[in-house]
């Protein structure tokens, strides 16, 4: 038995399509505690309505945004993996015939950065990176789109030698920068270290991992509740209109590096599309988020 | 600690009635409004209020937001409509304060605010920004009953102007008033006055020395 080319195509053309529909789980928790615990009443108000509106899409299978997304997937292999078939070009494929009969229809986002022209397809679309994981049988896919809203606010400096007070605040000034553009509460990926892409690369991973979970170095998982505090200390709050709730998490993930410290950092708006699902080379399909 | 009961209010709004209003009132809307999320369609907006020649759909005293409108258009009219949803507004920061004068518009609005230049322009003309929740598009979309018009079909959907007629559109927030107060801008001077203060706070015990 294989990973083939037909399954790749039906699960991560579906990734996209529920992803669409619903925001994670550990995303409506984190709403719930919000909820409780954000003083302004304006605040609260704008979490509810969020929350509301996210659980009509989820029940009657509308779209949470009218920006889907630039579609972007990371993907975990397993060594032990099989594949049969051409299993880029089955996220291609799978894409552009869902393109074609999602309902509602999407508006055309993707977009030619050089002219500026509008389609549902272009050169590397979809996105997809690749990482080796143990020793599994499987593909582990997630989906996360990226609409433009909550693209555009991320950066990466470099560093030299800096301390980590000063890595703090180079995070901060970039949280600080966005305000509260990014459809706030946002999760924020920050990535430390390695070289400019593999920080990149990190903070973007960080953004995927579900509220609740801490980093598991407890040095760095300290850093993320002091920075979790602070960003929501700043006041933007739930749209950028006032509040105590501007993040449901700041997650951080570092690697080794060289003396020059690239800080990545990223956000997802709230609604955080995230899906995620394991193919086995026995053909079995094991849905995650 | 309850929120006041949304204003109910009719677009287009008169100068007058725009500068009643006041940052932080919550709002309902009816009524007539023209979107897009164009960027070309807003430079384009620019060039012919900059010519002194009209735009192919009323605008005129009239409400402009940011918004992505998705609709039925089989029949190159436009129809029922799918789905809405607002887009940040400060991508247009450079364009907006001629579209506001010119266009002398009372009510814009999107998400994400303007910036001074087009709070100034409002104050001068009578206009408030109204912020809507972004990806909320299941609700927000029910407080839109119809695309009645559409201009400039070269472009894409979303970037057209499309005229759409409102009923208990939002709840949305007035960010920006008529008497050039801004959220936006009293958020951000507050955040980057506390940043030193945050800093400080984040290793009380250690007295920052880390290196």
């Amino acid at each position: 038995m294989a990973i083939t080319y037909e399954l790749v195509k039906e699960v991560t053309a579906n990734l996209y399509d529920w992803s669409l529909r619903r925001i994670p789980e550990s995303s409506k928790a984190e709403f719930r505690k919000a909820l409780a615990s954000e003083t302004e009443p304006q605040a609260r108000q704008t979490l509810a309505f969020m929350l509301d509106s996210a659980e009509r899409a989820e029940t009657t299978g509308k779209f949470l945004c009218s920006d889907a997304g630039v579609p972007s997937y990371s993907i975990k292999i397993g060594s032990g993996a099989r594949m049969e078939g051409d299993i880029r070009q089955a996220i291609v494929d799978g894409f552009a015939e869902l393109t074609r009969t999602i309902q509602p229809p999407l508006l055309r986002f993707v977009t030619n950065p050089l002219t500026n022209e509008r389609s549902f397809h272009g050169k590397d679309m979809p996105l997809v990176s690749w990482d080796l994981v143990g020793e599994g049988d499987y593909l582990d896919i997630t989906c996360a789109p990226k609409a433009l809203g909550g693209g555009r606010w991320a950066a990466v400096e470099i560093l030299v030698s800096p301390s980590l007070d000063e890595i703090e605040r180079c995070i901060l000034e970039i949280v600080l920068r966005a305000g509260g553009q990014h459809c706030p509460p946002v999760v924020i990926g920050v990535g430390i270290g390695g070289t400019f892409d593999h920080a990149a690369k990190l903070s973007k991973d960080a953004t995927l991992r579900p509220f609740g979970a801490r980093n598991p170095e407890p040095r760095v998982a300290e850093m993320e509740e002091r920075l979790t505090r602070a960003v929501n200390q700043m006041g933007f709050g739930p749209m950028g209109v006032g509040g105590s709730t501007t993040t449901f998490g700041v997650h951080v993930e570092y690697a080794s590096g060289h003396g020059f410290t690239p800080v990545a950092v990223s956000f997802n708006c709230w609604i955080n599309r995230r899906t995620r699902a394991r193919i086995y080379n026995s053909g079995v399909v094991e849905r995650i988020e | 600690m309850t929120t006041p009961s949304p204003i109910r209010l009719t677009l287009p709004l008169t100068p007058e009635a725009a500068r009643v209003l006041k940052v932080g009132d919550v709002v309902l809307l009816d009524g007539d409004a023209v979107a897009t999320v164009g960027m070309p369609t807003q430079k384009r907006m620019v060039a012919e209020v900059e010519a002194e020649r009209e735009l192919p759909l009323f605008l005129r005293d009239g409400t402009f937001f940011h918004m992505g409108v998705s609709y039925e258009d089989s029949d190159r009219r436009p129809g029922a409509v799918h789905y809405v949803n607002p887009t940040t507004s400060s991508r247009f920061n450079h364009l907006m304060p001629t579209l506001i004068r010119g266009l002398r518009l009372t009510a814009t609005g999107g998400k994400g605010g303007l910036s001074q230049e087009s709070v100034d322009a409002m104050r001068e003309v009578g206009c408030v920004y109204f912020s809507f929740v972004g990806g909320a598009s299941a609700l927000l979309s029910e407080g839109v009953e119809a695309v009645t018009d559409c201009a400039w079909r070269d472009l894409i959907m979303q970037f057209r102007l499309n005229r759409l007629r409102l009923s208990g559109f939002g709840p949305v927030i007035v960010a920006i008033d008529a008497n050039g107060n801004s959220i936006y801008e009293r958020l951000m001077s507050s955040a980057r006055e506390r940043l030193p203060e945050i800093m400080r706070s984040l290793r009380p015990s250690q007295n920052n020395e880390t290196d």
